[in-house]
């Protein structure tokens, strides 16, 4: 790490719990959060694929290749983007959307 | 007669130079071939048939299909004609259809799944020969897994809806293509709802497995490994590059196998696992894990389902 340039790191905000944690503009939302130990922002494949750490964010960021299984290009017009292929590129404030899809009000049957 | 094994795989990836390094360098399958639309096939070296794995460049992660190899080309007829009075409609795809294989079956599990049957797949011979083999190949990259193991599906399961696909899927596995179900999971009030199964055509205790969850998706597939030494330098070769690792090092209680949970670049899940189990023999009993042990079952030394086990996946179809 010692001879790469400095990287800016920006503030996380996660609007849900107002919680906020530093992100290197080289990590990713989800990479940071996890590395730290925070919570948050669902955690899962980290490659884009499962959609858990769908979030809606108010900032700029630059994001690498999402399924679109997750987030339409409507939904990525909007903002809508998975953490885990999102860096930060100012300060930002995130909302979560992707939801752990589990019943809490109902009997658990095993695994659903 | 019948399914053999299983044959290949076919998952959809989002950055194939990714994928690459992924599949090659970290898992150390061989590459065999591309083709001209960018899809690439790959081997573990103890394989003997071209490919096991198809990757397709996607802008959806998860698989495509999933084929399993019979062993003489009648069995595709008979076996047709099982499906079709099973009431699942089957497509017979020319020899091509699936690259360097004979003809081919192609139809929908009960859960949605994509499956083909194949006889024939293009030989090329396994990296040690045949003649005076070595135990092992020089230059294997990464893990060095010898071959794709299995796969598991997830299938939908509502129970307070009445929808059971782990259940559909199995009992056509069993009824049709004369699986043997070797493992399951009994869930529910009266502990009879099938809320997982493992099944197997050779004598390892699974060449797959579904299990409930909200929708159709795949899981993981699986690569094998001898042992635990090598499961704990697969562990150590995904770190060096940064995989993003679902559970580290540890045994199912179901199977008995050594295991790693990892995603690809694309999030897909993959796991290394080693170890025979026990010899699945056709009169073997079934083995029954009950929802109070379930954690067990899946993760035996913790005990514990982690929360991505079943809501971290990548589509089915
Ligand atoms: S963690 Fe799976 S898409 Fe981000
Ligand atoms: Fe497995």
């Amino acid at each position: 790490m010692s001879d790469e340039a400095p990287c800016p790191v920006f503030d996380v905000r996660i609007a849900d719990t107002g919680e906020v944690y530093q992100c290197p503009a080289r990590e990713t939302l989800l990479k940071a959060m996890a590395r730290l130990g925070r919570k948050g922002i669902p955690s899962g494949c980290h490659g884009g694929g499962c959609g858990v750490c769908k979030v809606r964010v108010t900032g700029e960021v630059t994001t690498m290749a999402m399924s679109r299984s997750h987030v339409s290009e409507t939904e990525e017009r909007q903002g809508y983007v998975l953490a885990c292929r999102c860096y930060p590129r100012g300060h930002l404030s995130v909302e979560v959307v992707g939801k752990l899809h589990k019943a809490v009000t109902r009997p658990r049957y095993g695994f659903v | 007669m019948g399914v053999m094994r299983i044959g290949h795989i076919n998952i959809r990836v989002l950055d194939m130079d990714a994928a690459l390094h992924h599949y090659e360098n970290v898992l150390g399958l061989l590459r065999a071939d591309q083709d001209g639309d960018g899809n690439v096939y790959l081997r573990g070296w103890d394989e003997w048939d071209k490919y096991s794995v198809i990757l397709s460049p996607s802008d959806r992660a998860g698989m495509n299909h999933i084929a399993y190899k019979v062993e003489s080309d009648d069995d595709l007829d008979v076996l047709r004609r099982r499906i079709e009075a099973y009431g699942i409609e089957v497509e017979e795809c020319p020899a091509g259809a699936l690259p360097d294989c004979g003809r081919s079956l192609r139809f929908h599990l009960p859960s949605g799944h994509l499956m083909y049957l194949y006889a024939e797949k293009t030989y090329v011979g396994k990296a040690v020969s045949t003649t005076n083999p070595d135990p092992w190949p020089d230059g294997l990259k990464g893990a060095g897994v010898h071959w794709l193991d299995h796969a598991l599906l997830m299938c939908e399961l509502d129970p307070e809806s009445g929808v059971n696909k782990v259940e559909e899927s199995t009992a056509f596995m069993q009824d049709v293509l004369d699986f043997k179900l070797t493992e399951q999971v009994l869930v529910g009030p009266d502990g009879d709802i099938k809320a997982a199964t493992w099944l197997a055509r050779t004598s390892t205790p699974h060449d797959i497995a579904f299990v409930g969850g909200p929708v159709k998706g795949l899981h993981h597939c699986a690569f094998f490994l001898d042992e635990w030494s090598d499961v704990l330098k697969a562990a150590d070769v995904m770190a060096k590059n940064k995989v993003k690792i679902d559970v580290t090092p540890q045994r199912h209680g179901i199977t008995r196998g050594a295991t790693i949970y990892f995603f690809d670049p694309s999030g897909n899940r993959n796991e290394t696992f080693a170890g025979l189990g026990y010899l699945a023999q056709p009169d073997m009993p079934v083995i029954t894990w009950t929802e109070d042990e379930l954690g067990r079952g899946i993760f035996y030394h913790t005990g514990e389902l982690n929360e991505a086990f079943t809501t971290v996946y990548t589509e089915g179809a």
